[in-house]
């Protein structure tokens, strides 16, 4: 039997990042994994494939600095650039918020989509100062915690108002509406629009009409925009991140998942594994979403309250990954200095809404929006990895074989209209539906925020009313994965601000 | 088109309306849970007496009712309401209370243990989705028998002589416990008036024979079917609150920090701290050092019925207000409840004064009146608790 | 220039909230003109007999938001004005069911029971949320919306009694209530109930004039929106203006005149005439001029300032931004002279609701697949219907034995799809018959025998809307309820206070804050503003000392 300060259920990302905040504080950490390596659904491999998350958006400085990383040696890459496909072959390109047509020209919507994209990243900086801490609530106004908190919240303040009145004002209108309104005031409907469209809806069950859209559109903007591929790819940067952690004396210990959370007089005294080991800490920090934990603690550990405001958290997954097993080392139809590239089929913004319609009902998108990028492979056949999106986790009839095929076919035809001669260049493809992630990661529903990143589901009230500040029902228990704030995608902000709020709590 | 009244709509009758009808001289109806029940049949004072001194036979048939079965019940009530539901054994009824995550009171009822992992919960307020929102996560079902499950109150000095003549024998039946001395019929010693009594429980068709046979038994013991006015008198004697009369069920407010903790209402005996968690047990463990105020029992003086009063400390600074006021004629007391803030009512609970209201001849005046608080409530017979119980 | 067209305020439009902003400005002793398009006053709260024997409610409806303080305010009974809260509503299925929303909560329980008896008690705290949710948000409806750029001492003074307000739920009930502001209607209901009529049935208020579906998120704000007006006090009550809707404009054109107000019909503002950054007058389509150093407009944002001021006049920022302002038209509206009472086989004999909102959709998804249609161009191909058939109880509405029937539609484009073009032109006589065709489709879910008792029928497109009182793209809230065009928000940014950047020129209308409904509180609120802003040294009566 072990004893720790703390124990951290989960070792992607955020469950990494809150263990090494809290081992840097000096505090005894032991990580447990159910799978066999770290990583989490970043570093999900099957059958040879690559991994899930090739692409960084939001990887947090701030997060880095409690792993002690200096970014400049992680490797992280130069910014790729993407490719908006077009089905009549004028793709464009887009360098750092500036498009050009394949041949180098400037694109008409260009000045237009730079401005835009100028704009969200500023706003995304301003939302990052509220991303890079726990929300708002944790002790009283004069506390330590409530003056840090105030003083955090005056220089957001500060921030808006020096901003200028014209964009602070334009700033509170845009924020809680949608994106597809946002995007085409500025430009007409195209792949330009369409590519930020799909941006702004990737990984969630909504379209860029509904309301919201703008706020996960900033979100993708809140790192600056730009997108990475890490050198040796995501692995190699968990891998780092995993050395840096066991350098602060932090136990890792992967291929054990645990069995049940062991409380004590309403209060957390540690876990239990599916092994029948007991491990002993007083606080349990998990990033598995709210509905596994009360999994693992018996619904009675909570409130009737709470457990309802779980049991109807949503968290439907609407993002497949296919990886198309390709030929050759590069994509047919695209120069070589795109081969790496990001590619988003969404060739209008109209598009992106009519691909989620259908996803609303059960039904998957027979012309959905696709995000693409190509991942080496060490026979110098590549992946090209790509996120089918709508592909829903509650498919009407169940992912069974023939939802599969059918999305094989459909990706690869949606493809081959902005890339003829891909078919031809494709000699396999894996299928992981929503469902098969959710069984492989822990992530309910298979979403890649763990819960929909909608804006009754954010900032304090995530994952839920009562539970913002990471903390949730026994005394000890937290929260600290994608479903509470910020929210995922390979940041690791949410288990470092839940180390945080754990932290101003110590006794 | 020419517009008749809506069948639908209004108060439909309960099992026994008929028998109810063919007594009520009164004709003074009220809505009970959508029922229509009894406000007073011919005099509330008789009906008082007979409750005090013979036997009443009251329905209680609107009652919300609920079971809860499976493997999963026990753990799934113990999280939902405040005390200890382990203890209560089988053949046992237990009074409890249910709260919110903030620790107010949602409701009260009692829980009859019909078998190892078999309840049922007794309540006034409709309770079905809050029960199906607390059985999420457990292994229980939950059933509204609230128009399946019929029951009168069978209560007064000769209601276990009335038991008797109708052939049901339960000498041995102790407060708080029940039986079933044949199918389809439970019966349990609980009652809301503070004296012997029973409680009938039958399916909601064999309701009227059951009616009938109790009628018949008591024929001779003075039994006589009451309204809900009588009730009330007998009801605050015995100390006992109204939902949504002497406290806001927090479900219903507007105003959430009108809700009332179980220490605000005088239940703490009834909250197990120490049983592992229940809902609202976190925020009770925080507010149990520092209620907001108090339900109280007052003895206010001269005969004036207290209700909607306002409640003056000494220096004539407002305290609380009367929820319910009655005049006992048993006790021989003016009782009330009444809501008193905390701690300023602690300072001098001996000095508080009620400002009555009275309508006398067209005209509204106001008298002050000395309240004391009541440690027990007004009026406890032993004969309430005596087993075998006295045949009158 | 003749001196008696000269005025201390011009209002442009009679509508219902252009009448209350010059009600109130004519009490406090301004010389108060009114200037209307139509030969008719009202707006979209209009009656009119467009079949002899039977007075249409065109537009508008039904009325519960009219705020109280405006009726007492204007004295508005004294004028005539009634209003009789009708009996509950309910849905039809294609089944032959129908759930039945009574106004008795006896009834409305036992009913909701029948379907769901889980959801008869989910009911309750269902209602008791949303009433705390209008118990919040009332209060700020005959307020300012503060500027949050802003530092003058209003704004922080408004911003700090939000606070307050926002502080005094407690942090729980703030949680709940941010929630609440940002969730769709579908998601609330999911949340509550478990029954899909029910849930349907519920969820109308939701989507009503708006261009968003049953789970676009802000709905459950729509829906509050809709439950925030009362009427004698029962809050979320709904009620007919004896007479119609237009009975409430001309009790407010009564109030106008009698503290000496004018109101001059048949010739609208052709141009909103400024000098110097200082608006002047106005000048109408036949010519005349009316001369005033304060012009409030009574009609939409887009419409004032993009077709009736002087390019040049606005900043170009500002034109970019009213630009950008969104007023989708989402709605359409059948009024129908019924020979006698139409058949409702599936209701209880004299079922009570039937004197209510009467609707034919049976689930959330089947509402959200009718958005989807509208957002394509298309209208629903199961459109939700709000029917109603006043002349149950208003006995001025049809003859004897005849009735009125007013049909609600929810969605119709503006910009409707034929031919892979979007227009507001392809409202084609055709079209519209064809939408009708849908709309009876619908009714005859409830009322089979419809068609057999029409004698007329009144068809409105959002076009017509459009055409006839002057709501762009019909959008029957002067635009869209969206967080980016609420509070602080609406209209604008910066001019959420009824102002422009034209001094002297004030928005009235339900572009302004709080919005649209038949409420009065834009009209009530920027004449406030007018008089605080532009009448000091004045003399004034009542109302704003």
């Amino acid at each position: 039997m072990s004893r720790f300060d703390a124990i951290v259920i989960g070792a992607g990302i955020n469950g990494l990042a809150a263990a090494a905040t809290l081992a840097r504080a000096g505090k005894s950490v032991c990580v447990l994994e159910q799978a066999a390596a770290p990583g989490g659904m970043a570093t999900l491999r099957l059958d040879d494939g690559p991994e899930l998350a090739p692409l960084l958006w939001n990887l947090s400085p701030v997060v880095l600095k409690a792993f002690n990383i200096d970014p400049a040696t992680l490797g992280l890459g130069a910014p790729l650039p993407a490719v908006a496909l077009d089905p009549g072959g004028a793709h464009i390109v887009l360098r750092g918020g500036w498009a050009t047509s394949l041949s180098g020209e400037t694109h008409a919507d260009g000045p237009a989509f730079q401005r835009l994209h100028g704009q969200l990243v500023t706003y995304g900086a301003l939302l990052r100062r509220l991303a890079e801490a726990p929300p708002p609530g944790g002790g009283t106004l004069l506390s330590q915690p409530g003056l840090a908190q105030l003083l955090r919240l005056s220089r957001l303040g500060l921030d808006l108002k020096r901003m200028g009145k014209p964009e602070m004002r334009r700033f509170l209108q845009v924020l809680l509406s949608n994106a597809y309104d946002l995007i085409l005031d500025e430009m007409p409907d195209g792949p330009l629009a369409g590519l930020l469209a799909a941006d702004a809806v990737r990984g969630n069950a909504t379209g860029p009409r509904s309301p919201g859209s703008v706020f996960t559109l900033i979100y993708r903007m809140g790192h600056g925009g730009e997108v990475r591929r890490p050198e040796g790819g995501m692995p190699n940067l968990i891998r780092r991140l995993d050395e840096a952690l066991q350098k602060t004396g932090c136990t890792i210990r992967t291929g054990t998942p645990v069995a049940r959370i062991i409380l004590e007089d309403d209060r957390v005294t540690g876990v239990e594994t599916k092994g029948g080991e007991i491990i002993e800490a007083p606080r349990v920090l998990s990033s598995l979403g709210p509905k596994s934990v009360l999994g693992l603690t018996g619904a009675e550990a909570f409130d009737i309250e709470a457990a309802r405001r779980i049991r109807h958290l949503r968290t439907r997954g609407t993002v497949a990954k296919v990886n198309l097993r390709l030929t050759a080392p590069r994509v047919p139809g695209l120069p070589d200095d795109l081969s790496a590239a990001r590619l988003v089929y969404a060739p209008s913004a109209d598009y992106v809404e009519a691909a989620f319609t259908p996803s609303k009902y059960g039904s998957l998108s027979e012309a959905p929006v696709i995000e693409a990028t190509c991942v080496a492979a060490p026979d110098g056949r590549p992946w090209l990895s790509a996120n089918v999106q709508y592909a829903p986790a509650d498919l009407d009839g169940g992912w069974d074989d023939a939802a599969c095929d059918r999305l094989r076919q459909i990706t690869l035809d949606t493809l081959a209209r902005a890339l003829p001669d891909l078919p031809g260049a494709v000699e396999e493809l894996q299928v992981i539906p929503p469902t098969r992630i959710a069984a492989e990661t822990g992530a309910a529903g298979g979403h890649w925020h763990h819960a929909e990143l909608a804006l009754d589901q954010i900032f304090a009230l995530r994952p839920g009313n009562g539970m913002g500040r990471y903390a949730m029902g026994p005394r000890g228990l937290y929260l600290c994965g994608a479903s509470t704030h910020p929210g995922g995608d390979v940041m690791g902000l949410a288990g470092r601000n839940a180390a945080a709020a754990v932290l101003e709590g110590w006794v | 088109m020419s517009i008749f009244a809506d069948p639908k709509l209004g108060l439909v009758p309960g099992p026994v309306h008929d028998r109810l009808a063919e007594q009520s001289r009164a004709m003074a109806w009220y809505d009970w849970a959508g029922y229509i029940a009894p406000s007073v049949l011919d005099s509330v004072e008789f009906e008082y007496f007979a409750l005090r001194n013979q036997a009443s036979l009251f329905d209680i048939s609107p009652m919300h009712k609920y079971r809860v079965t499976g493997p999963g019940a026990v753990a799934m009530l113990n999280r939902m309401v405040t005390r200890d539901i382990r203890k209560i054994a089988v053949g046992r009824v237990g009074y409890t209370l249910w709260c919110d995550e903030a620790g107010h009171v949602i409701d009260d009822g009692t829980l009859f243990r019909l078998g190892e992992d078999d309840w049922r919960l007794c309540c006034q307020e409709p309770m079905l989705s809050w029960l199906d929102d607390a059985a999420w996560g457990f292994d229980a079902t939950i059933t509204d028998e609230s128009h399946t499950v019929a029951g009168f109150s069978l209560q007064g000095p000769t209601s276990f002589a009335i038991l008797e003549a109708a052939g049901l024998a339960l000498a041995d039946l102790k407060p708080f416990a029940f039986a079933t001395p044949e199918d389809g019929l439970l019966v349990s010693r609980t009652g809301f008036t503070g004296d012997l009594g029973y409680e009938l429980w039958c399916d909601w068709d064999a309701a009227l024979p059951l009616w009938d046979r109790i009628w018949k038994a008591g024929a001779h013991r003075g039994l006589r079917a009451i309204g809900y006015e009588a009730v009330d008198i007998a009801r605050l004697e015995a100390g006992f609150l109204t939902a949504g009369v002497d406290f806001q069920p927090v479900h219903a407010t507007e105003r959430l920090h009108r809700g009332r903790t179980p220490f605000e209402l005088g239940f703490g005996r009834m909250v197990d701290l120490g049983k592992g968690h229940f809902n609202g047990r976190r925020a009770l463990l925080a507010a149990r050092a520092a209620p907001r105020s108090r339900l109280l029992r007052l003895d206010i003086e001269g005969f004036k019925p207290a209700r909607g009063a306002l409640i003056y400390d000494r220096f004539n600074r407002e305290l609380g207000h009367v929820t319910s006021g009655v005049w006992s004629p048993t006790a021989k007391r003016n009782i009330a409840l009444a809501h008193v803030k905390m701690p300023q009512a602690e300072a001098h609970p001996a000095r508080l004064w009620a400002e009555i209201y009275t309508h006398e001849e067209g005209r509204w005046t106001t008298r002050m009146a000395r309240a004391t608080p009541m440690k027990a409530p007004a009026f406890a017979p032993a004969r309430a608790r005596a087993t075998p119980p006295a045949r009158f | 220039m003749s001196e008696n067209r000269r005025y201390d305020v011009i209002v442009a439009g009679a509508g219902h909230n252009g009448l209350t902003a010059a009600a109130y400005l004519a009490r406090a002793a301004l010389k108060v003109v009114v200037v209307e398009k139509n030969d008719w006053i009202g707006g979209a709260a209009v009656s009119r007999s467009l079949h002899e024997g039977w007075t249409y409610s065109n537009c508008s409806y039904v009325c519960s938001l009219l705020r109280r303080e405006v009726a007492r305010d204007l004295d508005l009974p004294k004028y005539g004005l009634q209003v009789i809260p009708y009996e509950g509503g309910g849905s039809f299925t294609r089944g032959g069911d129908y759930f039945a929303y009574y106004s008795d909560h006896n009834a409305l329980r036992r009913e909701m029971a029948r379907h769901s008896p889980r959801d008869a008690d989910a009911y309750h705290r269902y209602s008791q949320a949303i009433m705390r949710q209008c118990r919040f948000i009332r209060p700020f409806l005959l307020r300012d919306a503060p500027d949050p750029a802003s530092i003058r001492p209003r704004d922080l003074g408004e911003l700090g009694y939000l606070v307050k307000k926002a502080w005094g739920l407690g942090k729980r009930e703030l949680g709940e209530t941010l929630r609440f502001w940002t969730m769709s209607i579908g998601d609330l209901l999911d949340e509550h109930f478990e029954n899909d009529l029910i849930k349907a049935h519920l969820a109308g208020s939701g989507i009503i004039g708006t261009g968003l579906g049953v789970y676009s998120p802000g709905t459950a704000y729509v829906l509050l929106h809709h439950y925030m007006g009362d009427i004698d006090g029962g809050i979320g009550a709904w009620g007919f203006a004896r007479g119609g809707m237009g009975a409430i404009s001309a009790a407010i054109a009564a109030a106008l005149k009698d503290h000496g107000g004018t109101i001059h019909t048949g010739s609208g503002v052709s141009e909103i005439l400024t000098r110097d950054g200082r608006v002047t007058g106005v000048a109408l389509e036949d010519g005349t001029e009316f001369h005033a150093p304060v012009v409030a407009s009574n009609m939409d944002v887009k419409r004032t300032f993009l077709k009736h001021v002087a390019p040049n006049a606005l900043p170009d920022e500002f034109r970019r931004a009213v630009e950008r302002f969104k007023i989708r038209g989402s709605s359409a509206k059948l009024n129908i002279a019924l020979d006698r009472f139409p058949a409702f086989p599936a209701a209880p004999d004299h079922a009570s609701f039937i004197r209510g909102d009467m609707h034919v959709s049976e689930s959330l998804w089947e509402l959200e697949r009718a958005y989807d249609d509208w957002k394509v161009g298309r209208w629903s191909e199961r459109p939700y219907i709000d029917m109603l058939i006043p002349s149950q109880i208003d006995p001025t509405m049809a003859p004897a034995g005849a009735h009125m029937m007013t049909v609600f539609v929810q969605y119709a484009p503006y910009d409707l799809e034929v031919g892979g073009i979007r227009s507001g032109e392809n409202w084609t006589e055709d079209q519209r018959k064809a939408m009708a065709e849908t709309v009876l489709g619908q009714i005859e879910v409830a009322c089979p025998d419809i068609r057999d008792r029409i004698l007329h029928m009144e068809v409105r497109s959002p076009l017509e809307l459009e055409n006839e009182v002057g709501l762009t793209e019909g959008n029957i809230f002067q635009g869209e309820l969206t967080f980016d065009q609420l509070f602080f928000n609406r209209p604008l940014p910066g001019y959420s206070q009824y102002d422009s950047p034209i001094r002297g020129l004030y928005l009235c209308g339900s572009s302004a804050h709080p919005g649209g409904g038949v409420m009065g509180a834009p009209g009530a609120n920027a004449a406030r503003t007018i008089l605080r802003r532009e009448a000091s040294g004045k003399k004034l009566r009542g109302y704003a000392a």
